[in-house]
């Protein structure tokens, strides 16, 4: 009698705590939803150009879309893209409205805790600012109590705050932070190095620079469900980011989409590469 | 003097005129209450084009750093008007209709119930008149958006509610409140006589509300309806803030495809001020018009 109590609380514990539960058993909900509809549902950005846009025709567009179709190739499924935005892309992955998540999300602990996220990371990306030449800046600290422009939902306005006290106004798009850095509202805009470094050498920035050093590189990861973490869909996914790391398809899409070559991707493909293929 | 011209009858077959004091018919100068369809009609219809101007003349204040011009910006907002249109208006549109059709119908029945005599009907019709009257817009829409499913299933058959779906059950929500107390006040404006003579020639309750006073209502209640239709398609943006997919949402996607120049900013979003404008002006000046036409003589 005891003994079955013991085992009902053992069993309501184990219930109660989704990382043993998943660890347990899977049931594989996602996959085996995928696999009997045939089709994925990929939650991707229509707004970070070049890993996800829209051409003029609607269609969404990008790296994160060719790593999606990827996905589906191998599954043998066909693909549908929802477009998400960094408020909503971890609840709509949770409420299962879209079932994997490639939008560009950097991995943050908080966010293991709320969605599955596997590695290895597909991408890395650092934090810089662009600032007007005039002001020369020269350290992060130069921020301190100053007005900086961002973007809503980027996690690195909270990282400028705290760590080196600015003001960050965030705004909807980058098209209006830009705007305003260009107005004076702010000293300098925070956002991805990779973008300032295109919109740099696009020639329209003439009178800005990029005077700081990176800061935090952050991996991005793709996310599944949190119960499929550790189940066929979290394993599966795994091992397409390890693949592609070792073939070089990431290094190649950054060069097709023209985005500067990162350190993170080279080393990856050279750490991962087969030893056999010399 | 009557003797001189004896057929003629002041005010019949001549003007009247008359030095004794005499109440003239009332005609307010200005709308009682704030209406945003007057305010919109009583614009006259060159100001689409003044909103435009900016249009026009921002080239000239706008920086002229960089390589990217306004000739871009422009030829960038050609590429993209077709998307923008038929993806981003459109469901403005949509979602402002099925938005009234929802509210409209939920409204008529919140707003009878709301002079219903039975007590408890009457309470709960107020309270959630009041309720949805009187709270924001975007907080209702954030509500909805996030508490209802991405999907139902009904005897075994998932129907998913996209977005919009659900922005529409956002905003109908205000909106039954509104014409509930459009309804409710329409009823109550016709003259108490009328039920008085109606309950004397032996009508009951319900016949005399349907086949008595809301035909009176109808006419009544027709311009702040439309008012409010108005009022609706300019609040559907506000979806925008939601990621729901219309115009707003869809220009700042354009935008970050065109690589977020901020010369993109005005051009775009004037495109989207001079569609609404196209759209709900006509629906001002039509409100105008049935609004003068109905209005109560006395």
């Amino acid at each position: 009698m005891i003994k079955k109590i013991l085992a009902g609380a053992v069993a309501a514990s184990f219930a109660m705590s989704p990382m043993v539960a998943t660890a347990e058993s899977c049931s594989n909900d996602t996959w085996n939803k995928i696999m009997s509809r045939g089709k994925i549902v990929v939650g991707v950005k229509a707004d970070y150009k070049p890993w996800g846009y829209r051409d003029t025709s609607g269609d969404i567009v990008g790296m994160e879309i060719d790593m999606a179709n990827d996905v589906a190739a191998k599954m043998g499924v066909d693909i549908e893209l929802v477009a998400v935005q960094s408020s909503n892309r971890m609840q709509f992955l949770e409420q299962g409205k879209i079932d994997l998540m490639i939008a560009t999300m950097s991995d943050r602990a908080d966010r293991r805790e709320i969605v599955g996220i596997v590695g290895p990371n597909y991408y890395t990306s650092g934090t810089n600012v662009m600032s007007p030449k005039a002001l020369g800046l020269t350290s992060w600290e130069d921020l301190r109590g100053k007005p900086v422009c961002g973007k809503q939902g980027a996690f690195y306005n909270q990282i400028v705050e705290q760590r080196y006290g600015a003001q960050v106004i965030a705004f909807t798009g980058n098209a209006e932070a830009k705007q305003a850095l260009r107005d004076k509202k702010c000293i300098a805009w925070v956002y991805d190095d990779s973008s300032i470094g295109s919109d740099l050498s696009s020639g329209n920035w003439d009178d800005f620079e990029m005077p700081l050093n990176s800061e935090d590189d952050n991996p991005w990861a793709l996310a599944v469900p949190s119960a499929e973490r550790d189940c066929v869909f979290g394993r599966f996914m795994s091992g397409m980011q390890y693949q592609w790391h070792q073939d070089g398809s990431l290094v190649a899409l950054e060069a097709k989409w023209g985005i500067k070559p990162t350190q993170y991707l080279a080393d990856k493909k050279a750490q991962y590469g087969d030893w056999l293929a010399e | 003097m009557a003797s001189k011209r004896p057929y003629t009858i002041p005010g019949i077959n001549r003007n009247g005129s008359t030095d004794l004091p005499v109440l003239k018919p009332f005609a307010p100068s200005q709308p009682v209450a704030f209406h945003t369809s007057a305010w919109l009609a009583n614009m006259p219809a060159w100001t689409g084009f003044v909103l435009l101007l900016p249009l026009m003349l921002w080239p000239f204040a706008s920086h002229a750093a960089g390589s990217f011009t306004m000739t871009d910006a422009f030829s960038a907002l050609i590429r993209w008007m077709p998307f923008l249109l038929k993806s981003g208006f459109l469901f403005n549109v949509i979602i402002s209709l099925f938005a009234m059709l929802i509210g409209t119908s939920l409204g008529i029945i919140l707003g009878l119930g709301q002079i219903s005599r039975n007590r408890f009907i009457k309470r709960v019709s107020w309270f959630f008149t009041q309720l949805f009257r009187n709270s924001p817009w975007l907080v209702l829409l954030f509500i909805v958006l996030l508490a209802f499913p991405f999907e139902v299933t009904i005897f075994g058959v998932i129907i998913p509610i996209p977005d919009w779906m659900k922005a529409v059950i956002g905003l109908s929500l205000p909106i039954m409140a509104n014409i509930s107390e459009i309804v409710r006040g329409a009823v109550l404006s016709v003259p108490t006589a009328q039920w008085e003579a109606a309950e004397s020639l032996a009508f009951s309750r319900q016949q005399i509300l349907w086949r008595i006073i809301l035909p009176q209502c109808f006419k009544r209640m027709i311009p702040p309806w439309m008012n409010w239709y108005a009022i609706l398609t300019m609040a559907t943006p506000l979806c925008s803030l939601l990621g729901v997919e219309e115009i707003i949402t869809l220009s700042r996607q354009a935008m970050e495809a065109e690589n977020n120049h901020p010369e993109l900013l005005v051009p775009f979003y004037s495109f989207a001020l001079g569609l609404f404008f196209i759209y709900c002006y006509p629906i001002a000046r039509v409100t105008m018009y049935l609004e003068r036409r109905y209005s109560v003589k006395i």
